[in-house]
């Protein structure tokens, strides 16, 4: 139930002409179609690496929302690392997940760790990304 | 048309320009340079929606994005 009013939220906020509304449509627009479908699930998605092949969790959020995650998708540590100025978090999002997938180190390099707390601690006690189908169904 | 998309506080501003223009292609060239210049990373998708990040102005990229320089947050 309060996944379905989030997600009704989520696509009244997208069809508004808000800067909020155009970094999120030009982020889809450049997710790939498995990182689309997952975002548009989960309000969040997975990266890889280009350097490493670690994966990653990129959360809705400007600030304190990318996560390294284990095998399980569990997630391990925090990566603190964004775009200079002030901008909405769809834009965030992409030049984090182009940053992870074009030039993982000097992401890594500039990034600030964190241990996951908060909401995100909570989600470690969640079943991983892989049976949310299951979970939410 | 081709499009260079550069993030900022409104969301993003576009430049849309005709990659058969030489004067927009060349102006599209320069504000490349200018970007990358400022320390902005420039990234294409191709067609099958892969990322890649771009060193050099492209002529025929249809697609560039730019956001400013990563900090530590």
């Amino acid at each position: 139930m309060r996944i379905h009013a989030l997600r009704q939220l989520y696509r009244k906020a997208l069809a508004e002409n808000t800067s909020d509304a155009r970094g999120l449509r030009l982020m889809r627009r450049w997710l790939s179609p498995d990182q689309r479908a997952e975002f548009d699930h989960s309000g969040s998605f997975e990266v890889v690496g280009c350097h490493s092949g670690t994966r990653y969790r990129i959360y809705r959020g400007t600030a304190q929302n990318v996560f390294e995650i284990d095998d399980a998708g569990w997630l391990i540590v925090g990566l603190c690392f964004i775009p200079s100025g002030e901008l909405v978090a769809g834009d965030v999002m992409l030049a984090q997940k182009i940053a992870l997938e074009t030039n993982e180190n000097e992401a890594l390099a500039v990034a600030h760790r964190f241990l996951p707390r908060g909401s995100f601690a909570r989600t470690r006690l969640r079943r991983p990304r892989r049976h949310y189908g299951a979970f939410f169904s | 048309m081709a499009i260079q998309i550069v993030m900022d506080h409104t969301g993003d501003t576009r430049h849309h320009f005709n990659p058969e223009d030489v004067q927009a292609l060349a102006k599209a060239e320069e504000r490349f340079k200018k970007l990358t210049g400022l320390g902005f990373t420039a990234a294409v998708r191709t067609a099958s929606g892969e990322v890649s990040k771009v060193q050099s102005f492209d002529p025929n990229a249809e697609e560039t994005v730019f956001f400013p320089r990563l900090v530590g947050g």
